[in-house]
């Protein structure tokens, strides 16, 4: 089909609590992108859902490189 | 409880709710006939999250009629085609992914404008049922709204098969709603729905307006008063064949009933 964008998905159990990544899916736009995010992964009673195109994300810095030990170091 | 309803209206909400388990359950069928060659995979996951919450609200509506004092195991398993209620745009399966966006855009609007008139029903059995129903449905929409457009903006070969999809099922899905008949007024006058027949044709024309009016440049479905010709109130059919048999023994889990334990 058309062209696809990768969304992250985020949820959290209760207000307060820290958004945590659910996951990814593939949509054309931000509408179906909702849309998919809750026909997939609102199989939990999560408080609240957000998405949120990959392409928005940008690194700040990663220390993979420079500590290879660290067990969430590399990605 | 039903038998506090009056005898004048309890006949037309059972046969009402009936209507609405087929439907939900046929939807639920063309829904999930779809898993597995929907266009994107995405898309097909969509279609089986959709599938099981019409076949949740299937459930929750057949159980209600027990309220009626109705076999319930016999509604959901024993009946033959003849004897489903199903709007009649179901009895055969989508055969493209256009026709099912528009089934999804349109039967399920309908069905939610349906729902909606209950939401302050006299009939609590039904008010309660109705909020977590229509939750579920505002993802449905969004699917069906998104698709529609992407499907109409997507060249003109797409945007014609959108616009034929939705004409060959529109009329019948508008009149589904039946005439402004005493059947109609019963609902309506007992406060078991806020509205009837042609308001609520008004109402999911009103509701499909925006979303066909951005996609086509002008809306191609047209809002005449349709014929009643042959229509039967207690069915909201015009034929008395319903879907056709392999459907059915689907539909009734035909197969899985071979493995049952008394």
């Amino acid at each position: 089909m058309a062209y696809q964008t990768v969304y992250e998905i985020f949820a959290r159990k209760s207000r307060g609590e820290p958004l945590r990544h659910i996951g990814n899916l593939n949509a054309p736009d931000d509408d179906l992108a909702k849309v998919y995010a809750y026909e997939t992964y609102d199989e939990e009673k999560w408080f609240d859902m957000w998405i949120v195109a990959r392409d928005r994300f940008h690194e700040v810095f990663n220390r993979g490189d420079a500590d290879t030990s660290s067990a969430d170091g590399g990605a | 409880m039903a038998d506090e309803l009056s005898s004048e209206v309890r006949g037309p909400v059972r046969d009402l709710i009936l209507v609405l388990a087929d439907s939900k359950r046929l939807l639920g069928m063309r829904y999930a006939g779809w898993i597995l060659g929907a266009p994107e995979l995405e898309a097909g996951i969509a279609c089986a999250s959709m599938a099981q919450d019409e076949w949740g609200h299937g459930r929750l509506l057949y159980a209600l009629l027990k309220d009626f004092g109705e076999d319930v195991d016999e509604l959901e398993h024993g009946r033959e085609p003849g004897d489903y209620a199903n709007i009649e745009v179901l009895d055969s399966a989508p055969g493209t992914w256009h026709d099912l966006v528009a089934c999804n855009a349109l039967v399920d609007g309908a069905l939610s404008v349906q729902f909606e008139a209950f939401s302050g029903s006299s009939y609590p059995m039904l008010r309660q049922r109705v909020e977590k129903l229509l939750d579920e449905e505002r993802f449905h929409a969004a699917h069906g709204a998104a698709w529609l457009r992407r499907l109409a903006a997507g060249g003109d070969d797409s945007r014609s098969a959108m616009a034929d999809a939705i004409e060959r099922i529109a009329p019948a899905v508008f009149r589904w709603f039946g005439p402004d008949s005493d059947r109609s007024k019963a609902l309506v006058d007992s406060g078991v729905a806020a509205a009837a027949g042609s308001e609520l044709r008004r109402r999911l024309a009103e509701r499909m307006a925006p979303l066909l009016a951005s996609a086509f440049d002008g809306s191609p479905v047209g809002l005449t008063e349709p014929a009643f010709d042959g229509f039967n109130e207690t069915t909201r059919r015009t034929r008395p064949d319903g879907p056709d048999a392999a459907t059915i023994r689907q539909v009734r889990g035909d197969k899985n009933r071979a493995f049952l334990m008394d």
